[in-house]
């Protein structure tokens, strides 16, 4: 009988501690379908690099660090893998970091996803849009983010102002993700002639990269002849900093096109925005005790209305915006219905426009200042596109026929 | 299932051929009744006979003799002899007398005489080891879990002096948070259930499987020196003295959730009545992939994205369904049997086995859940707070536990060796579905009205093996207890699911990633596996010719975790989607999986390497000795010195900010504690003690871990992450100074009065604090803060109305309170904000009470007990004061939890012949009060963090003994 009760007592542990294990799963790699000879990026960049005559990859949250240099060549493909939260793929340049990104008109600099079919010989033999994404398939990789070390307006949550903070987007984790400073004069390279595609990847509630991000970047700094298309959140956000930008495109964002915080000191100058949904202008003011103005001008803005499900205003400025427009054309705001989108903050407190024009009847602009607010100085109906046209023929928004106003 | 049919047939066989034998069995303890310790080698005579046996190291004793009437006497040195007349012994049959108390002879009589009546294990038993104990302790013995019917661990531990319970899982000790408890199973460390916590989740402890439940709230050096407030140790149960078999069943009603036709629920695997998932909601193959499948991807066709894609379950929403009444059964059996038979004169030893499996299934549903964000306004005049964002729904619960206990265990007369295995296995599905209100008006909010589902499932495990070996090597005063105890414990929550829609747009609803966001799921699991070995060595010897003790040992503990998220997202390539009505089966469905229709597929949100993943272990090698003496007449003096060698390794982090199995802590620690315990008269005692204590960083806060909430989106960062303006990286270890007091008076049958009081001062204690730096999320970090203390005091009366008229003498009353005050130096930037957001007539201090420190914690108990009648009842209420739960970040004020009143009756009435069936009827939460967390700010009205109302339930059982 012992030994039976031993035994009885073996069957009973050797049950316990087998029963409701979990299996562990056997992953079996899907096989990958043969790809080009891409370079796959998964460090971030310490030294000088240069990036030319490739497909470059980012397999993650890429950061050029302080003190180094990348140079990517013109014609040159960068492709960003799929990613959410903190696998969303972004090419960071640091504080005190360099990038020097002189694309050309024949030959851009295409930032886009992996999804995206586009080839070294497509760009070489000048067909610059994608050979089989739509120009508003997007989220599907995260994007480019500049940051530096400029002047910003920012305060923490207890109404501190602060020098410092961390981006949005980038965990606060990162070191990297940190900009703002006191070096207004600051330089973080030549950005030229880029394209930035099918971004804008969600990685948390309410929370998405934006096509292009300038944090605290500074005046020394040159970005012009940009392009977003399809980015899932924000076209072009600035975060304080005095970098100017000049010859911008903006085509099918998810969110707002142009948007600015903590006191940008700069000037966006020549520019189109085209989109479907949220903020064509969404323009906030310091968040710290300092104040410094933006100039916002020479520009043709499209809000598109067919698909258009999110509200969104023309132009959303708080009572603090420190902005000076000039010069910039609303096409059509109103719909086949009669139905307008709306300036939705008529307190213009800080705000001033100048030339600023809507395609639409005179008796109509009253009626696009939501809460019937009286319409600000500057701002009539009338007028006519006021971009030049001319400095875009390279971008796909072009190409598309999507600046054939 | 049929091997165990086989089991439960083969053990009963053999309890059915013992039963042949002609002679009966007669079984005792003998307990030194001072003490409460056992008396090892006192002799039992049987008078008729002339013959007897001694007493072994359990104090035990058993005699086979043939059926008759017989009458003992029990002697031993200084000792007065107990006679005990009319021990009845029947035919085949095993007659337990129970604890047999001797007394000094010094005392009164020569000789005390006493009829054989069975005396049951009870709380008197509990209090004597109380009174003589070392450390100052409190507890919850089986037959007060029997009476009060509470179900689990966690229930029974709300009883105990000073202690509280949070979230209806997790045992807090004088109302100190989760980092200066401990929980420990038979006296080893064990490793806990949930990443986030220090103790482990109590509620998963079928009491069925419980001897008792023992709350030590001073350290002295034998003990773990990681906690502080309270060592919580669960001790299983032994083998029996006598041949139990026994069964129960029983039924629970709450009006608001059972029988209910509303309740939430979704598809989920075939095996969630048994506790665990069978795979249903397992991780699609080919997700572990860096590169997983994606949409117009060249590496990938597009039958492979649509075949992974389609791997995923389609069930994102919740459904309703009918539920069930709470039912729970459970299964004992056991029995002792001395090897040779029972008549052998040879001591061969004896053999005691003991088998219990437990299930329970219980549905919960709460109507009117509501969770809310409220802030400041940013004007000091308006004292009001705003909403940022409500939910407010229906959560659905249904969990299953089933617990399987064995003990075998073989004993000499002076040595003992018992086996125990244990299995837990618990499995909780949850559903809900929120209305969401997010307020534009407020502090970095969007603003949007939503409908959202969640789909959950968390299954835990827990496997432990005891060996335990216990040695006196004749009566020379030394005995060796070792233990050696692995365990296996595992927490995962496969596939849950977070999905919803916003409410706008043209057509009613639809999918806005900045607003309710995309469909999300994530796979979260933890594995931990712990290893104990201790032994420790106790000498017995005259000091002054009063008994003293010199203890000394040493033990080494290894535990190893690993623990993973991986998130995926949903997303559709195009424009944002429109919907006429809230209709999640409309995401994944087929014609809109990846190439048709929305082009559906999932992006993978997990880096490479992982910063949602770690593998930790950490090693404790620890010695101790320690003296008992009676160093003045009366004084009683345990001083003890122990040290420990504490090194922590980790794994894991990404890029720049990556650990390949460094060494992230090595301390070796001396603690030193002293007790005196000066005995007033034979019943009073005096109690004062100091000891020094730490509290470590657990795992996860010793890492670059980078943990995001699926539920809440709020980020944990691992303290080694060091690139801000006001943290150097470097954690340390929160070192703690306690001193203790306390008066007793214990009195006959159970009674007893008691006084405590205690001070408890922190260097460097760690809270998780809001990173400033982080402007869009919500970022946390573990910190050490600003040092801290807290005194308090605590009351225990336990008393028999027998003082009012003899024939109260059944019915007592027990309470015990305990009021705390506890103190934080705030950091500056606390400070700071708190005076950055101060309301016109506030004044803020810089400091604060300790977070999840309560001030105080009431337990009343009316109990009416009349053994003859086979009847007991009682009356029970819990409550424990506001309490300040998460700290205010300026803007979001403070979190309190509001006094919860919970008043539970319960009532058992044996029936039968020899009392062998058992009714009870039990009703909760009789006041149906609700559980409230509110934001609390200065002259305004407080605002829900979260509520939701338990409602009143019933449960009926019935229990035999075979």
């Amino acid at each position: 009988m012992n030994f039976r009760i031993f035994a009885a007592t073996a069957i009973v542990f050797s049950m316990l501690f087998t029963a409701c294990s979990s299996d562990d799963e056997v992953i079996t790699p899907v096989d990958p379908v043969d790809g080009t000879e891409d370079i796959v990026v998964t460090e971030n960049i310490s030294t000088d690099t240069e990036w030319c005559d490739n497909v470059y990859v980012l397999g993650g949250r890429i950061a050029v660090e302080a003190g180094a240099t990348l140079t990517i060549c013109p014609g040159t493909i960068v492709k960003g893998q799929a990613g959410t939260g903190v696998n969303a793929t972004v090419l960071l340049i640091a504080r005190g970091a360099t990038i020097m990104a002189e694309g050309t008109a024949d030959a851009p600099i295409i930032f886009t996803s992996v999804a995206d079919n586009i080839s070294l010989d497509n760009v070489a033999a000048g067909e610059f849009a994608s050979p089989n994404l739509d120009p508003d398939f997007n989220g599907l990789w995260g994007g480019v983010i500049v940051l530096g070390n400029a002047t910003i307006s920012a305060s923490n949550e207890s109404d501190e102002d602060v020098s410092e903070v961390q981006i949005e987007g980038i965990p606060s984790s990162d070191a990297n993700g940190l900009y703002g400073g006191n070096n207004d004069e600051d330089n973080s390279g030549v950005m030229t002639y880029i394209s930035i595609r099918h971004g804008g990847a969600n990685i948390g509630e309410g929370n998405e990269i934006n096509g292009l991000t300038l944090g605290g970047v500074g005046s020394g700094t040159v970005v012009s002849n940009i392009e977003v298309v399809a980015n899932q959140d924000d076209g072009i956000e600035w975060f304080g900093g005095t970098v100017n930008v000049s010859n911008a495109v903006v085509w099918n964002v998810g969110d707002d096109a142009i948007d600015t915080d903590q006191a940008w000191a700069g000037t966006l100058d020549n520019f189109v925005v085209v989109t479907p949904s949220g903020n064509c202008f969404e323009l906030d003011g310091p968040e710290g005790t300092y104040v410094a103005r933006h100039t916002i001008q020479n520009g043709t803005v499209r809000a598109i209305f067919d698909g258009r499900v999110i509200g969104g205003s023309l132009i959303n400025t708080d009572s603090n915006t420190p902005v000076d427009m000039k010069n910039v054309h609303f096409l059509a705001p109103l719909d086949d219905a009669g139905e307008f989108l709306t300036i939705t903050d008529d307190k213009f407190d800080s705000a001033t426009f100048e030339n600023v024009t809507f395609d639409t009847d005179e008796s109509n602009l009253a009626a696009i200042m939501e809460q019937g607010g009286a319409i600000p100085a500057g701002i009539s109906a009338g007028g006519s596109s006021a971009a030049d046209i001319s400095k875009f023929q390279w971008t796909w928004a072009h190409i598309a026929g999507g600046l054939d106003f | 299932m049929k091997q165990i049919v086989t089991l439960v047939l083969f053990i009963f066989s053999s309890l059915v051929a013992f039963s042949n034998d002609t002679q009966g069995i007669i079984r005792g303890t003998i307990i030194e009744d001072a003490t409460g310790l056992t008396v090892i080698g006192a002799n039992i005579m049987v008078n008729e006979l002339g013959t007897g046996t001694t007493t072994d190291l359990d104090g035990a004793f058993a005699l086979s003799l043939e059926p008759g009437t017989y009458t003992f006497t029990i002697s031993y040195v200084g000792f007065e002899d107990i006679v005990i007349k009319d021990v009845e012994v029947k035919p085949a049959e095993i007659s337990v007398l129970g604890e047999i108390r001797m007394q000094d002879s010094a005392l009164q009589l020569k000789e005390v005489v006493i009829s054989a009546r069975a005396v049951r294990t009870t709380e008197a038993a509990l209090v004597t080891i109380k009174r003589k104990t070392p450390a100052m302790i409190d507890g919850i013995s089986s037959s007060l879990m029997k009476l009060t019917g509470d179900g689990s661990a966690v229930d029974a531990a709300q009883r105990v002096t000073g202690v509280s319970i949070e979230g209806g899982k997790y045992v807090y000790v004088r109302g100190l948070g989760d980092r200066y408890s401990k929980t420990t199973l038979n006296g080893v460390d064990i490793p806990g259930l949930d990443p986030d916590r220090n103790t482990i989740q109590m509620d998963i402890f079928p009491t069925s499987l419980l001897n008792n439940i023992i709350v030590s709230k001073n350290f002295t050096a034998e003990m773990p020196a990681d906690f502080t407030g309270g060592l919580i140790n669960l001790e299983t149960k032994d083998f029996p003295e006598d041949r139990i078999m026994s069964a129960s069943v029983s039924f629970g009603y709450n009006p608001s959730m059972n029988l209910n036709n509303e309740f939430l629920t979704y598809q989920g695997s075939s095996t969630d009545w048994l506790g665990f998932d069978n795979g249903a909601r397992g991780l699609p193959t080919g997700a572990r992939a860096q590169n997983i499948p994606i949409a117009f991807s060249s590496q990938y066709s597009a039958d492979q994205v649509n075949a992974f894609v389609s791997d995923f379950s389609p069930v994102l929403g919740t459904e309703t369904s009918t539920s069930f009444l709470d039912y729970s059964a459970s299964f004992s059996f056991g029995n002792q049997k001395k090897i040779g038979g029972a008549d052998s004169n040879v001591d061969k030893g004896t053999l005691g086995y003991m088998f219990s499996l437990s299930y329970k299934n219980d549905y919960t549903q709460y109507d009117d859940y509501f969770n809310g964000e409220y802030q400041r306004f940013a004007q000091s005049d308006a004292y009001e707070l705003r909403y940022a964002n409500t939910q407010d729904g229906t959560v659905s619960e249904q969990s299953t536990v089933i617990g399987a206990l064995a003990v075998l265990a073989y004993k000499k007369k002076y040595s003992k060796i018992r086996l125990t295995a244990m299995r837990l296995q618990n499995g909780e599905k949850r559903a809900g579905q929120f209305n969401i209100d997010n307020s534009g008006e407020a502090v970095g909010q969007s603003g949007y009205l939503g409908i959202r589902d969640n789909l959950e499932y968390n299954q835990r495990s827990l496997s432990n093996i005891l060996l335990n070996g216990v040695h006196t090597f004749g009566n020379n005063g030394w005995e060796l207890d070792w233990r050696v105890s692995p365990t296996l414990s595992t927490s995962d929550d496969p596939d849950i699911r977070v999905a919803g829609l916003s409410v706008g747009g043209p057509k009613g609803y639809q999918i806005n990633a900045g607003e309710v966001g995309n469909p999300q799921r994530v796979w979260r699991s933890l594995s931990e596996t712990n290893i104990v070995g201790k032994a420790d060595l106790t000498k017995k010897y005259k000091f002054k010719n009063n008994d003293a003790k010199l203890k000394f040992g040493s033990s080494y503990s290894y535990k190893v975790r690993d623990y993973e998220i991986l998130t995926y997202n949903w997303v559709n390539a195009g424009g944002q989607l429109q919907f006429e009505e809230y209709d999640l089966g409309f995401l994944m469905s087929p014609e809109n999986i990846y190439p048709n229709g929305l082009n559906v597929y999932y992006q993978s949100g997990n880096g490479n390497p992982n910063p949602n993943a770690y593998n930790s272990y950490a090693t404790n090698m620890a010695f101790y000795v320690s003296n008992e003496a009676e160093l003045l007449p009366n004084l009683n003096v345990i001083v003890g010195l122990r040290g420990e060698n504490f090194t922590q390794f980790h794994t894991g982090g990404s890029g720049d900010n990556f650990l390949d199995n460094e060494k992230v802590l090595d301390a070796f620690d001396l603690f030193p504690s002293a007790n005196l315990v000066y005995a007033v008269t034979e019943n009073m005692n005096f109690r004062m003690a100091y000891s020094k204590t730490i509290a470590r960083p657990s795992f996860k806060e010793l890492s670059f871990a980078q943990i995001i909430d699926p539920l809440s989106n709020r980020i944990f960062n691992g303290s080694l992450f060091d690139s801000y303006s006001d943290w150097d990286g470097n954690l340390v270890e929160t070192r703690i100074n306690n001193f203790d007091v306390r008066w007793e008076l214990f009195q006959n049958r159970g009674q007893m009065f008691s006084v405590s009081g205690f001070y408890k001062q922190f260097d460097n204690p760690i809270e998780l604090v809001r990173i400033p730096e982080s402007q869009t999320s919500a970022d946390f970090q573990p910190r050490n803060v600003g040092d801290g203390e807290l005194y308090g005091v605590e009351f225990e009366v336990r008393k028999s109305f027998e003082f009012i008229s003899a024939a109260l003498k059944n019915l007592s009353f027990n309470t015990n309170i305990t009021f705390v005050e506890s103190r934080i130096d705030m950091t500056d930037r606390e400070f700071n904000s708190r005076l950055n957001y101060e309301r016109v007539g506030e004044s803020v201090s810089n400091t604060r009470q300790m977070a999840g420190q309560s001030p105080c914690v009431v337990n009343f108990g009316l109990v009416y007990n009349n053994p003859d009648a086979g009847l007991d009842a009682g009356l029970f209420y819990n409550v424990k004061g506001k309490t300040l739960e998460i700290v205010s970040s300026g803007l979001y004020p403070d979190v309190y939890l509001n006094s919860f009143n919970s008043l539970n009756f319960s009532i058992n009435k044996k029936v039968g012949k020899d009392q062998n069936t058992t009714i009870d009827l039990k009703a909760s939460n009789l006041l149906n009060d609700s559980v409230e967390r509110v934001f609390s700010s200065f002259n305004a009205a407080d605002q829900y963090f979260t509520r939701y109302s338990p409602g009143i339930s019933f449960s009926l059982g019935l229990s035999h003994k075979f």
